[in-house]
């Protein structure tokens, strides 16, 4: 980890987008049910999208992009959570006015200013993911802020938003989309980009995360909230990290992102102290009519071509290593593989290991006019990708002598780094939904009070219920919190009995083994019931939740197989006198060693006295 | 629509549409771009594009003020023009607006007919390589606007450009009333050499996901390549973008109020069926291009005064006698069934029967259609069909309301009453079919 002097001396700049799916019963502009139930598709449909232009006239780059790539979309279509909006066959209905709520409720707990109107947007999306090749998005909070550990980090801006289509499959020539998670309601929140450090980053996260999640109306599980982070560093370029679901490698995969943009700048400068330049592709297939090297020899067999391309001043550079695992080379082949092809040889790799011959190497290098400090890339496919996936290659070539591209990246979860994923998106691709109508936020907002989100008066009142203040902190940041609430005023349990239960016994068992995420809160609720009913001990608890039930016949059964039925007062009363004579804790060992699960510690010891 | 209020400080400020303003609310700033407001909605709103792309609606009050920045650039027609190759079959593009003839003006939200119809040409490249396309504009409206004297300027142009030298003829439209038009044109172009066809969008062409692209491709792959010699409406065949049917102009309908497959053949196969490659399946017989080139005629009469009433329970036959006193010289019934209209004894105010007749006896000609859309109508059937037909009603066979509508129009704008009369039921241009064929209609329908 280092230090916050290291990070701003490197110039860095950090900036979040929280993306989390709200819970309504409805999506945002139909009446399809907005959770995912994991049906059968009950039908698809196929589909093709093309660039258009944007609302400057012009077609924005990141969209030429997707739509260059020329592929075709399946949507599968469900009973229950899709209907022809989601095909775009039908055009919105009006505004999910529980969704309104909800994020006016986030906006204002984190102390945005509201429209006084809504303006439904369309936002040019055309990597297929939504059917109609837009995405419905409003502005729905501004000028906001959230303090994190004493510091303020301002919120420009919060939007609520139509969830996109999940992939379900990716090929050359296709992309199959479900099309029930389109359009469910999502709040996507906005820092400024004044994030110090990766690890401010991550608890700036956590901190909105545990906000959205003290609303009651979100969305849980995978997927159900994304982070997609915006990094930087001096002399490098703004990247957009997106899809990282997991909270815990934020940090560090932030980390690797700066180390990334550091070493391209770094290969930038010597690409330009040598005078670097990149040449134009070549077709070279007649070099390897009788090759040796499998990889090419199969391609120009099938009668597809190879092409090369000389990149003046490169050499050493391609090979070296910017982030684990990933070279300047790899960069340069992510590009390629957006025309579908598998990736490309060059010439500061083992070239030996393809089975090249010295003879083939030295015909490429005299057909590219290659001089000492050269390197060169060869792509083998067929003819028209080939030609897309070379025009790509020299463009990230280029880019590598200009520093770092801007650039959309995807969060790698397995290696914490980043990969490309396509140029990013410029900002003309707005404009008004016409099929909607704005929405006024006066009436929502005098139904709503003045409720907001307090965090802090949150923290209080579970740390006066708890009674302890490392469990109550727990309880705060703890998913389960929902379950501790419900408990405790269904059953006047103690709480902090409850919270102890549920924090530590559950992690306990779970640790030995025990399925607890099975255990109903049903079921969770009767035990407790029954504990306040003096019915089973402290300890009976335990010895239930061992056995994680999920329906209140369980508990019932339990208890009478394992005799856990709290002994009466009477008879404790019995026990004691049978063994008078004995001092205190003779007679507490004996009695506990026995009767351990149904007797109450307190009341023994009470009885003792 | 900004309130009368806020429209004399935009007009005292030199504030227009698309200007770059500085809005002061309550001692907030917003800068941004002046955006046109909806129809609906609080006419005080002010609504600013930021310069994150969102818009934003303040309400302006009464200490709030609005200064002009800088005005904003008009939106630019592009229109460059696509280059077409003489080689390929000669398609002449006739050009009247609807949804595939309208975008977004990005700049102040509203929606707007192209102003250059090359635009959307510009927008589809590859039809450059299927037909070589000359565009004409005629009009620039709604469909739910265009009436039977739009139908005579696209009938005398389409028959010009045939005699012109073009080998098919393709046409946008709005699609509300596409199927009325391609009915009007069935009748009015005669001698047909080529294809004539008609396209339209249920989503507008300025999203990427419209269907405007791929009708164009496949009605430019009929117009320039099909040896059909009829009108016909070329739209999708399913919600999925892969084909497209081409249906004759008298059996088309528009049978959904959103969806791109709307466009379904009614008592009728689709002529073909199309794919974005250009391979054209024929699914029915139709009329083809007898190779020898005959002048293209045609023969635009049309008179306005026929009506289309449609029977329901509860319905007044005293209708008729309105038309009537209107001036109107026939009316088309969309009866119920087999082309029943209420005949009750008991109920004497619904009873059509004396309507029906008097109608028929001041002059009318009366058609009987029905309004199930699928099937014929028939009078023999039960004895409520025939004291309809006694009274003096023409059954009109299994064509549909719109297209005997149309017809009778036409008829009556060309032809004597008695000559219209009788040519009504008969079968003029592919309108009326002999035989109903098995998979016309239900699951078998593989349209």
């Amino acid at each position: 980890m280092h230090s916050e002097d290291y990070y701003s001396k490197l110039g860095f700049k950090c900036g979040l987008e929280i993306h989390q799916r709200l819970a309504t019963e409805e999506k945002l502009f139909c009446s399809c049910k907005a959770n995912l139930a994991g049906d059968r598709a009950i039908q698809s449909i196929e589909r093709r999208q093309r660039a258009v232009a944007g609302e400057l006239g012009v077609i924005d780059e990141s969209t030429m992009f997707e739509s260059r790539k020329e592929r075709k979309f399946i949507y599968h279509l469900y009973r229950d959570t899709t209907c022809l909006v989601d095909m775009d066959e039908e055009p919105p209905h009006d505004l999910n006015a529980q969704a309104l709520e909800i994020s006016l409720l986030i906006s204002k707990s984190l102390n945005c200013s509201i429209p006084d109107e809504i303006e439904p947007m369309r936002k040019g999306v055309v990597d297929g993911s939504d059917t109609s090749a837009f995405q419905r998005t409003m502005l729905c909070g501004y000028e906001g802020s959230i303090e994190v550990d004493g510091r303020q980090i301002e919120i420009p801006s919060i939007f609520l938003e139509e969830e996109s289509s999940a992939i379900l499959g990716n090929s050359a020539s296709e992309v199959v989309y479900g099309v029930d998670r389109l359009g469910i309601p999502l709040i996507e929140i906005d820092t400024d980009p004044v994030i110090a450090t990766p690890q401010e980053a991550k608890r700036v996260a956590m901190k909105i995360g545990l906000l959205l999640r003290l609303t009651g109306k979100v969305q849980r599980g995978i997927g159900s909230i994304r982070q997609d982070v915006n990094v930087s560093i001096k002399g490098g370029a703004r990247v957009e990290v997106k899809g990282l679901q997991e909270i815990d490698s934020v940090d560090e995969i932030i980390d690797n992102e700066v180390e990334r943009q550091a070493k391209l700048i770094e290969i930038s400068k010597e690409l330009r102290s040598r005078g670097a330049a990149v040449g134009s592709p070549k077709e070279l297939t007649g070099i390897f009519k009788h090759t040796g090297a499998k990889i090419i020899g199969d391609q120009v067999w099938q009668g597809n071509s190879v092409f090369g391309v000389r990149l003046h001043g490169f050499r050493g550079l391609l090979g070296k290593e910017i982030n684990p695992r990933m070279r300047l080379g790899s960069e340069i082949s992510d590009y390629a593989k957006m025309a579908e092809v598998k990736g490309i040889i060059h010439s500061d790799e083992n070239l030996d290991s393809y089975k090249l011959s010295g003879k083939e190497i030295g015909e490429v290098k005299s057909a590219l006019e290659m001089q000492e400090g050269d390197s060169f890339i060869l792509i083998a496919e067929r003819r028209e990708r080939c030609e897309k996936a070379m025009a790509l290659a020299v463009m990230r070539a280029r880019m590598a002598i200009d520093g770092v591209p801007s650039e959309t990246r995807g969060a790698d979860s397995r290696n914490k780094t980043t990969r490309f994923l396509r140029p990013i998106p410029g900002g003309s691709r707005m404009y008004p939904e016409t099929d909607a109508r704005p929405a006024e936020t006066a009436a929502p907002q005098k139904k709503m009070g003045s409720r907001v989100i307090d965090i802090e008066a949150i923290r209080k009142s579970l740390l006066k219920e708890i009674k302890n203040k490392q469990l109550a902190e727990q309880m705060l940041w703890s998913k389960d919190m929902p379950l501790y609430e419900e408990v405790v005023e269904k059953t006047n349990a103690d709480p902090m009995v409850v919270a102890s239960v549920i924090l530590e016994k559950f992690r306990e068992l779970a640790r030995a083994g025990v399925a607890v995420d099975s255990i109903s809160g049903d079921a969770l609720e009767y035990i407790f019931k029954k504990y306040v009913k003096k019915n089973i001990t402290r300890l009976g608890i335990e010895e239930i939740l061992r056995l994680a039930p999920k329906e209140r016949w369980e508990v019932d059964r339990i208890i009478k197989d394992k005799k856990l039925e709290r002994l009466p007062g009477a008879e404790l009363r019995k026990m004691v006198n049978q063994l008078k004579g004995k001092n205190r804790n003779e007679i507490m060992r004996e009695i506990m060693s026995r009767h351990r699960l149904v007797i109450d510690g307190d009341e023994l010891n009470a009885l003792l006295k | 629509m900004y309130s009368e209020a806020l429209e004399k400080i935009f007009h005292s400020e030199d504030i227009h549409l698309g200007d770059t303003v500085k809005l002061t609310v309550k001692g907030k700033n917003y800068e941004g771009i002046l955006m046109q407001r909806p129809e609906s909605g609080d006419s005080s709103i002010v609504i600013i594009k930021l310069k994150n792309g969102y818009n934003i609606g303040v309400k302006f009050s009464k200490d709030s003020t609005i200064k002009k920045i800088r005005g904003g650039a008009p939106m630019v027609s592009e229109g460059k023009g696509l280059k077409f190759d003489g080689s390929l079959g000669r398609v002449e593009l006739l050009y009247t607006g609807g949804t595939i003839g309208s975008k977004v003006d990005y700049l102040t939200g509203g929606v707007h007919m192209l102003t250059k119809p090359e635009e959307l040409l510009d927008s589809i490249p590859e039809i450059a390589g299927i037909a070589n396309i000359r565009l004409r504009q005629l009009m620039s409206i709604a469909s739910e606007d265009i009436s039977y004297l739009e139908w005579q300027n696209i009938a005398k142009s389409a028959a010009d450009s045939f005699n012109d030298g073009a080998r098919g003829i393709l046409i946008t439209h709005g699609t509300d009333t596409m199927h009325y038009t391609s009915a009007a044109l069935s009748f009015m172009l005669k001698n047909l050499s080529g294809p004539v066809v008609m396209v339209g969008a249920q989503r507008s062409p300025d999203r990427g996901s419209s269907d405007a692209f791929m009708n164009m491709v496949c009605g430019a792959h009929i117009a320039a390549n099909s040896d059909a010699a009829e009108v016909g409406v070329c739209m999708h065949a399913s919600s999925s973008d892969d084909f497209c049917n081409f249906i004759r102009g008298t059996h088309v309908r528009k049978l959904h109020t959103s969806r791109r497959d709307a466009f379904q053949a009614v008592n009728n196969k689709p002529i073909a069926r199309v794919g974005t490659g250009g391979r054209i399946e024929y699914l029915s017989n139709y009329k083809r291009a007898s190779g020898e080139r005959e002048k293209v005629n045609a023969v635009v009469g049309f008179d306005p005064k026929v009506a289309m009433i449609k029977v329901h329970p509860n319905s007044d036959p005293d209708i008729l006698e309105y038309y009537h006193g209107k001036g109107y010289k026939g009316a088309i019934i969309e009866g119920t069934g087999l082309g029943h209209a209420p005949v009750s004894t008991e109920h004497k105010q619904f009873n059509w029967l004396g309507g029906i007749e008097k109608a028929v006896d001041d002059g009318m000609i009366i058609g009987m259609t029905s309004q199930c859309v699928n099937g014929r109508v028939n009078y023999k059937v039960y004895r409520n069909l025939r004291l309809i037909k006694n009274a003096g009603a023409i059954f009109c066979e299994d064509m549909m309301p719109e297209v005997a509508y149309v017809k009778l129009g036409w008829l009556l704008g060309n032809y004597r009453k008695d000559e219209a009369a009788k040519m009504l039921p008969q079968n003029l241009v592919g309108e009326i079919s002999k035989r109903s064929e098995v998979d016309w209609f239900g699951e078998n329908n593989a349209q």
